[in-house]
C-alpha cells in the first residue's frame, strides 16, 4: 500500500522533471547554432535560407521557439528527423525498442553474471574463484566498450562467422508480427524457430559487450557486500539453526547483500544507455545510439533533442524501479522519507 | 567425575587456533569440561579469553579458515540412546542435524543475530522446516512418506527433497494445511516465551521489535526443538538493565520447565551465584579453575579466581563485573610455555615461567591449574623454585 502511494507521487512528479529537462535540452541545443541546415540545401541563396528560417519560426527569440517546440511536443510532434528523412515520432518508437531490447539483454547479462560471480567470489574469499572474479572485474571496468566489441568481432564475426552484424535478417524480421517491438520477444511469441534463432544470434554479442562493463561493477559490489554479510552474526545464527550451507548463503547472506547491489544496478543502467552508443555503431544495431550519432554529425537538432528526452525518461523510470526494489529488499527503508 | 555416565556434553582437550597475519592465535588451549543433563555450567573470564570460541566450537561454528580445531573432541551424548557424537569429526550432515535440534544457541546481541530482511515467523519456521518437517506434514494431514511431491522415489530421498522444498511448498499455497501447521508451531514457540502478541510478532521484521522482544524471539527460536543443551553467550549484555533480569528469569524458567542444560557465558559473577550449578573460570584460552559454583565462589583456589573475587566490591549490591586485576591479559599469539597468569600472579616463582600447569583434581569435584597444587618432583624441578602452597583464601561475600 505504501509502495503504491509512493509510486503515484513519483509518477506525478515525472512530468515536472521532464519539463525541466526539456528546457535545458532545448536551450543547450539551440546554443550550438540554428537547425536550419537540415532543411536547407547547399545551393540556396542567403535570402532563401532566411525565408526558410522565417517559415519555421527560427528567427524568433529562443523562448518563443521553445514554446513552439513544446507545443509540438505536447501534440506529439517532435519535428523532422533529417537523418531518417521522416518525422521523429515515426522512427523513435523503432529506435527505442531496438535500444531497449539491447540494454535489457545487456542488463540481464550484467545482473545475472554479476550477482552469480560476486556471490561466489564473496563466499570463497581469497580462493581461486575470488581471484578469477576480481581479475575479470578489473578487466571489465578498464576495457573500453568499443575496443572489447572489436576484439570479439574479429574472431566470432570475421574468422568464424558465428554471429552476424545488425539486429536481424530482414526477410526473417519481416516474416513475423511485431506486437512488442522487441525482436526476441516477438520471435518467441510467433513460435517461429527461425526467427527465434535469428534474434538470439544477433543480440548475443552486442549484449555481452555492452553488459560486460556493468557486470564488472556489479561483481565488485556484490563481492564486497557478500564478504560483509557472510561475517554477520545472523549468518552464524542461521547455521546454528542447522540450515544447509547453501540455504544459509542464499536466503541469509545473499539476500541481504543484494541491498547495496541494487543501487549499483540502477546506476549501471545509465551506463548501459551510454555504452549503447558505441556498441550500436560497432554492431550496426539500428537503435537510438546509432541514430543520435548520425544526428550529431549532421546537426539534426530535432533528433538530438528527442534522444535526450527519451533517454532521460528511461533513466528516471529505471531509478524508480530500483527504489522500489530497494524497499522490497531492505525492510527498514521507508519510501519517500 | 570423568567416569560417570551421567553427562550430556564432554569437551576434551579442545584447542582452537586462528591463523592471522601476525601469527597463530591460540584462542582455546587444551580445554576440557563437562556439562551434565539439566545443569547450568557458567563459563567466566575476561574479554578475549576464548569463551565465545569455546562456545562456537561446540556447534562447530568456528570459521575455518582462519580458525582451526587443533586438537580435541566435543562429545555430545544422546540421552535416550546413549550414542555419542563427536561434533568435530562427525560428517557435516550429522552436525547440521544436531544444530538447532539438540544444541541451540542464543547470541549476545539479538539485533545482530536476526536476519533484517526476513519476518520473525519465517525465521522461526526455518527451524521447524529443518528439523520437524515430517511431524508438521503429519499434523497437516499429509503423509510425509508419500508427500505432495511426486511419487515413486525412495523415502529417504524424498525426505531430503521435502526439506529443501518445504517453504516453496507453503509459499506456492500448495498446501494451506502445511502453512497452518507451521504457523501453529511458530505461534506456540513464541507464546511459550511470554511474547504477548505472537501473531503480530510473527509478521514483524526484527527492526520493528524492541531489544528485549528480539531476545525473547531468539530464545523461542533456540528452544523451538527442545534442545538438550542451550548455549547462552552473554545473552543480556546488549540489553537494558531493566530487561536483563526479565530475560534471565525467562531462561531460568524455561530451563526449569524443560530440563534443558545450559552453558552460560558471562562476565557477571553475581549472576553465576544466582543461576549456575557449576563454574569454570577461563584465562587466556585455558580453564584455570572449575567446580561447584558456590564452592568455587566461597573458596577460590587459583590466584586468578581469587583476584577476580577480591575485585568485586564487598559492600552494597552484590552486582559485580569482572573488575581489573593489576597487569593485562597476555598475548595469545605464540605464547611462551609458562603459566599464562605468571606475569600478574603474586605467587609466581621460577617454575611458573617454565611450566604450564595442568588441571589437578581436588576433593569436592574441583579442578585447579596452578603449580602451587603440583608436586615439584612430578614436574621435575627444584622444590625451591616452586610457588609455595598456602591454604586457600576464603572469600566470603
Ligand atoms: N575469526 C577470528 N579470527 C582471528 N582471531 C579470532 C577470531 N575469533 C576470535 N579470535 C580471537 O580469539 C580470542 C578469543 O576470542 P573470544 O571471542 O572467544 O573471546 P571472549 O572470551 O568471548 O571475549 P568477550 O568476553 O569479549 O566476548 C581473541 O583473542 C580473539 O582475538
Ligand atoms: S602456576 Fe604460578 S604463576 Fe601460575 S597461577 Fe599458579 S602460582 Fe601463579
Ligand atoms: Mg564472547
Amino acid at each position: 500500500m505504501q509502495v503504491k502511494q509512493y509510486l503515484i507521487r513519483r509518477l506525478a512528479l515525472l512530468p515536472l522533471i521532464m519539463l525541466g529537462v526539456s528546457v535545458i535540452v532545448f536551450t543547450l541545443t539551440r546554443f550550438t547554432g540554428s537547425p536550419v541546415g537540415i532543411y536547407a540545401t547547399p545551393n540556396m541563396t542567403p535570402d532563401e535560407v532566411a525565408a526558410l528560417e522565417e517559415r519555421y519560426g527560427l528567427d524568433e527569440p529562443i523562448p518563443v521557439q521553445y514554446a513552439y517546440w513544446l507545443g509540438g511536443l505536447l501534440r506529439g510532434d517532435l519535428g523532422w528527423s533529417g537523418v531518417s528523412v521522416a518525422p521523429v515520432t515515426d522512427v523513435i518508437g523503432l529506435k527505442m525498442a531496438a535500444t531497449l531490447e539491447l540494454a535489457l539483454f545487456a542488463a540481464l547479462v550484467a545482473i545475472i553474471g554479476g550477482i552469480a560471480l560476486g556471490t561466489i567470489a564473496g563466499v570463497r574469499r581469497n580462493k581461486a574463484p575470488d581471484h578469477a572474479a576480481r581479475f575479470f572485474s578489473i578487466l571489465g571496468a578498464s576495457t573500453p566498450t568499443f575496443w572489447f566489441g572489436l576484439l570479439l568481432l574479429i574472431p566470432f564475426y570475421l574468422w568464424l562467422d558465428w554471429f552476424p552484424l545488425g539486429r536481424s535478417t530482414p526477410e526473417i524480421f519481416d516474416s513475423i508480427g511485431h506486437p512488442t517491438g522487441l525482436y526476441t520477444v516477438d520471435a518467441a511469441i510467433s513460435l517461429n524457430p527461425t526467427a527465434i534463432w535469428d534474434s538470439i544470434r544477433h543480440i548475443i554479442l552486442p549484449a555481452v559487450v555492452l553488459g560486460f562493463g556493468s557486470m564488472a561493477i556489479i561483481v565488485r559490489m556484490m563481492r564486497s557486500s557478500m564478504v560483509e554479510t557472510m561475517s554477520e552474526e545472523y549468518v552464524d545464527a542461521a547455521r546454528a539453526k542447522g540450515l544447509p550451507e547453501k540455504l544459509v548463503i542464499k536466503r541469509h547472506a545473499r539476500r541481504n547483500a543484494l541491498v547495496p547491489t541494487a543501487t549499483v544496478i540502477g546506476l549501471s543502467f545509465g551506463f548501459l544507455l551510454q555504452g549503447a552508443v558505441a556498441v550500436e555503431l560497432i554492431f550496426r544495431w539500428p537503435g537510438l545510439g546509432q541514430w543520435v550519432t548520425g544526428a550529431i554529425l549532421s546537426g539534426d537538432q530535432a533528433t538530438i533533442m528527442a534522444y535526450v528526452l527519451v533517454t532521460s525518461l528511461i533513466f528516471m523510470l529505471v531509478n524508480l524501479a530500483v527504489d522500489i526494489a530497494y524497499a522490497y529488499l531492505d525492510r527498514r527503508v521507508v519510501l519517500g522519507s | 567425575m570423568m567416569n560417570s555416565d551421567d553427562w550430556l556434553l564432554r569437551v576434551e582437550d579442545l584447542s582452537v587456533h586462528f591463523r592471522t597475519p601476525r601469527g597463530v592465535v591460540q584462542a582455546v588451549d587444551h580445554v576440557s569440561f563437562e556439562v551434565k543433563p539439566k545443569e547450568t555450567l557458567a563459563l567466566v573470564g575476561e574479554t578475549g579469553c576464548g569463551k565465545s570460541v569455546t562456545a562456537r566450537s561446540i556447534m562447530k561454528l568456528v570459521p575455518e579458515p582462519p580458525g582451526e580445531y587443533a586438537s580435541g573432541a566435543v562429545l555430545l551424548r544422546n540421552l535416550k540412546t546413549g550414542a555419542v557424537t563427536d561434533m568435530l569429526s562427525a560428517p557435516m550432515d550429522q552436525v547440521r542435524a544436531t544444530r538447532g535440534d539438540r544444541i541451540a544457541m542464543i547470541f549476545q546481541d539479538p539485533g545482530k543475530a536476526l536476519n533484517p530482511s526476513l519476518t520473525i515467523g519465517r525465521q522461526l519456521a526455518e527451524v521447524f522446516g529443518e528439523h520437524r518437517a515430517a511431524m508438521l506434514l503429519t499434523q497437516a494431514g499429509i503423509d510425509p512418506e508419500k508427500g505432495p511431491i511426486g511419487s515413486g522415489s525412495i523415502a529417504s530421498q524424498r525426505a531430503g527433497v521435502l526439506r529443501r522444498n518445504f517453504f516453496h511448498l507453503t509459499r506456492r499455497g500448495h498446501s494451506r494445511a502445511i502453512r497452518a501447521a507451521v504457523d501453529d508451531a511458530v505461534m506456540s514457540a513464541l507464546s511459550d516465551t511470554g511474547i504477548p502478541n505472537p501473531r503480530k510478532v510473527m509478521s514483524s521484521y526484527p527492526h520493528e521489535l524492541s531489544g528485549g522482544m528480539k531476545q525473547r524471539v531468539m530464545i523461542a527460536q533456540a528452544l523451538a526443538c527442545d534442545p538438550d543443551l542451550l548455549i547462552a553467550d552473554e545473552p543480556t549484555t546488549a540489553l537494558d538493565v531493566t530487561i536483563q533480569a526479565r530475560i534471565l528469569d525467562l531462561i531460568n524458567d524455561m530451563q526449569q520447565r524443560r530440563g534443558t542444560a545450559i552453558l552460560y557465558i558471562t562476565h557477571d559473577l553475581s549472576l553465576v551465584r544466582q543461576f549456575a550449578d557449576r563454574l569454570a573460570v577461563m584465562y587466556a584460552g585455558r580453564i584455570v579453575e572449575s567446580g561447584p559454583a558456590l564452592e568455587v565462589l566461597k573458596s577460590p583456589q587459583h590466584p586468578y579466581t581469587q583476584g577476580l573475587l577480591a575485585a568485586i566490591p564487598r559492600a552494597g549490591t552484590p552486582r559485580g563485573k569482572l573488575a581489573a586485576i593489576a597487569g593485562s591479559v597476555p598475548q595469545l599469539i605464540d605464547p611462551p610455555a609458562q603459566c599464562h597468569f605468571s606475569s600478574r600472579c603474586t605467587w609466581c616463582a621460577e617454575a611458573c615461567t617454565s611450566h604450564i600447569p595442568k588441571l589437578i583434581h581436588m576433593p569436592g569435584d574441583r579442578d585447579v591449574a596452578c603449580l602451587r597444587f603440583e608436586q615439584a618432583d612430578s614436574i621435575g624441578v627444584d622444590p625451591s623454585d616452586m610457588p609455595s602452597h598456602v591454604a586457600s583464601a576464603e572469600v566470603v561475600s
